[in-house]
C-alpha cells in the first residue's frame, strides 16, 4: 500500500508551475532536464506534440462550448464560448437576477459541483501562478475579472482572452464557470484571500462548460 | 481507425513520461525497465494496449489485480449484478471526519470487511481514506458513515494515470435530481456510477448525447453519442440502456461499458428519457464534467464562503 500514496504525491508534486506554452513569463521557467525537476514541462510539451498533428487534420478550426449557470438563488445566465484555429477565445456572457454592480467571474479546475464549491477545486490554474486581473500576465487562466450588472441585475460581457482554449491539454471544456457575490478585487485588494480568490465571497451561480455543435 | 491510432498514441504517451518521471524522482518502480525514448513523436505501436498493462502490472500491485482480473470479464454495459457480477477495481479517494488513530483502525477495519475491498490506505493528517476494489461507491459511503463519521467522495481513478479518468454528470431538478459518476478503469474500459430520485416508476432510456448545451435543456444535446470508431456497430456507443425507476422515483446503475474512454466524453451529456424509447428528447440532462482523480483535489474548505466539505451541498 505505500506506494500508493506516494504515487499520489508524485501527481501532486508534478502540478506545472510553468509552461511552454505562455511564453509571458519566461524566469520562471528555467531550463531543466525531466531527470532534475519539472516532470510536467516535459509533458506537457510532449502533449502538445501529440496533440498537433489532429488539428491540421480538423476540417472545421472554429470551436465552440457553452455553460448554462444556476444556482440556489434566482441568478441564472448562459455563457458561450468560440474559438478560431488557436487564437484566442471569445466568451459572451449573459447573467440575470444579480444585485447591481461587480461579481467575481471565474474559471473553476473541475465541472464537479457534488460538494458545492470545494469539488470544483482551485480557480483553473494550469499554471500554478497566483490570483490577479484577466489581464495581468501573473493571473490564473481561470481568472476572468468581474461581470458587472445593471440597475435590473443583469450583467452581459464579452470577454476576449487567450489563456482558456477550448481544446487541447488545457481545454476548459468539462469545467465549470462561477459567479460570485462580491467583487473581486483582482488580487490587489491587500486581502489574505485577495492573492488566491480575489475574496469574492460566495458563489451565486455555476455551470459545466458543455460542447456545442458548430454550425 | 485514424482515431483510434491517436488516441492509442496520446494515451501511451503519458504513461511513459509518468514512467520517466517516476524513475527519475525515487524507486517507487524499480523493477520497471520499458524502452523509452525522450524525443517525440513516438509511434503508437511501439506501446501497444498490452504493453501498457504489463507495465501497470509492475509498477502497481493493485492495477496488476485489476488488470488480470480484466481479461476474465467480458462486459458490455452490464449492470452489476448483486450476487455474481463484479465491478472493475478502482481507487476511490474519501475525506472522511477523523481525528484521532483509534478512528484510522475502526475506519480501515470496517472498509475491509467489505466483500471486494481489497485494500484501504488511512492518511489521517489530510483525513483521507483511499479504496482500492470492485465496490459501488454508495456501499462504500454507507459503510464509512456506518463508523459515525462524515465522509466524501473526493476523487477517483488511478493514480498513474494523468489522463482524465473521473468525470461527474449532476442532475439538478427541479424534478429530477441525480449523479452519475464515470471512470476509466483501463484503456478499454470505464465504470459507471448512477444514482437518480423524482423519476416516474417504471423504465427510462439513458444514454451519453454528443453535446453538453444546455441552453434548451436535453432538446439541445444532439444525438446519442457515437465515436467514428463504432460507426459499423448497431447501436451507438453513448447508448447506455435502460434504468428502472423503483416505485418512490429513485433509479440506481452500476456497472462498466467497454470501448468507453472518459476523456472523449467530458463536455458531452447525460440524458434520461420519459420511455424507454430514446426517440422523443429527453426529460432531463447534464454536462458531463471533470472530477478529480486521486489525489489531485485535497481541498476541504471553500475560501471564497468559508464553507467547509462537511457542510457543503
Amino acid at each position: 500500500m505505500a506506494s500508493v500514496p506516494a504515487a499520489a504525491n508524485a501527481i501532486m508534486a508534478a502540478k506545472p508551475s510553468c509552461s511552454p506554452l505562455l511564453p509571458l513569463s519566461p524566469s520562471s521557467c528555467p531550463f531543466s532536464s525531466a531527470l532534475s525537476g519539472q516532470p510536467l514541462r516535459l509533458q506537457s510539451r510532449r502533449f502538445a506534440a501529440a496533440v498537433m498533428p489532429r488539428r491540421m487534420t480538423v476540417v472545421f478550426a472554429k470551436k465552440k462550448a457553452v455553460a448554462v449557470l444556476k444556482g440556489n438563488s434566482k441568478v441564472e445566465g448562459v455563457v458561450t464560448l468560440v474559438q478560431e484555429d488557436d487564437g484566442p477565445t471569445t466568451v459572451n456572457v449573459r447573467v440575470t437576477g444579480l444585485t447591481p454592480g461587480s461579481h467575481g467571474f471565474h474559471l473553476h479546475e473541475f465541472g464537479d459541483t457534488t460538494n458545492g464549491c470545494i469539488s470544483t477545486g482551485a480557480h483553473f490554474n494550469p499554471n500554478s501562478l497566483t490570483h490577479g486581473a484577466p489581464e495581468d500576465e501573473v493571473r490564473h487562466a481561470g481568472d476572468l475579472g468581474n461581470i458587472v450588472a445593471n440597475d435590473e441585475g443583469i450583467a452581459e460581457a464579452t470577454i476576449v482572452d487567450n489563456q482558456i482554449p477550448l481544446e487541447g491539454p488545457n481545454s476548459v471544456v468539462g469545467r465549470a464557470f462561477v459567479v460570485h457575490e462580491l467583487e473581486d478585487d483582482l488580487g490587489k485588494g491587500g486581502h489574505e484571500l485577495s492573492l488566491t480568490t480575489g475574496n469574492a465571497g460566495g458563489r451565486l451561480a455555476c455551470g459545466v462548460v458543455g460542447l456545442m455543435p458548430l454550425q | 481507425m485514424a482515431s483510434f491510432v491517436r488516441t492509442l498514441t496520446t494515451a501511451s504517451l503519458l504513461p511513459a513520461a509518468v514512467a520517466v518521471t517516476a524513475l527519475s524522482h525515487s524507486s517507487l518502480f524499480p523493477s520497471f525497465r520499458f524502452p523509452v525514448k525522450s524525443d517525440l513523436p513516438l509511434p503508437g505501436s511501439l506501446l501497444s494496449a498490452s504493453a501498457l498493462r504489463s507495465f501497470e502490472a509492475v509498477s502497481n500491485p493493485f492495477r496488476a489485480n485489476a488488470a488480470l482480473h480484466m481479461e476474465s470479464v467480458a462486459v458490455d454495459a452490464k449492470p452489476y449484478d448483486e450476487q455474481t457480477g463484479v465491478l472493475p477495481e478502482l481507487m476511490t479517494e474519501f475525506m472522511v471526519d477523523m481525528t484521532c488513530e483509534g478512528c484510522v483502525s475502526a475506519v480501515k477495519n470496517n472498509m475491509l470487511k467489505l466483500d471486494g475491498v481489497s485494500g484501504v490506505d488511512v492518511d489521517l493528517s489530510n483525513q483521507v481514506v483511499r479504496v482500492i476494489g470492485s465496490v459501488r461507491v454508495k456501499t462504500m459511503l454507507e459503510t464509512l458513515e456506518q463508523t459515525g463519521r462524515n465522509a466524501r467522495l473526493i476523487g477517483q481513478g488511478n493514480p498513474n494515470d494523468f489522463l482524465v479518468s473521473s468525470a461527474v454528470a449532476e442532475f439538478k431538478g427541479p424534478k429530477i435530481f441525480g449523479v452519475v459518476r464515470l471512470a476509466q478503469v483501463n484503456m478499454e474500459l470505464s465504470r459507471i456510477e448512477a444514482s437518480f430520485s423524482g423519476l416516474s416508476p417504471g423504465k427510462h432510456g439513458w444514454s451519453i448525447n454528443e453535446y453538453g448545451d444546455l441552453t434548451r435543456g436535453a432538446a439541445s444535446t444532439g444525438k446519442t453519442f457515437n465515436p467514428a470508431n463504432n460507426l459499423s456497430e448497431d447501436k451507438a456507443l453513448g447508448d447506455l440502456g435502460t434504468l428502472e425507476a423503483a416505485e418512490n422515483g429513485e433509479a440506481h446503475f452500476s456497472g462498466s461499458k467497454e470501448k468507453l474512454r472518459v476523456s472523449d466524453l467530458i463536455g458531452r451529456s447525460i440524458v434520461v428519457y420519459e420511455k424507454e424509447d430514446k426517440s422523443d428528447s429527453g426529460i432531463a440532462a447534464a454536462v458531463i464534467a471533470r472530477s478529480a482523480g486521486v489525489g489531485e483535489n485535497y481541498k476541504k474548505i471553500c475560501t471564497c464562503d468559508g464553507v467547509t466539505i462537511w457542510e457543503s451541498t
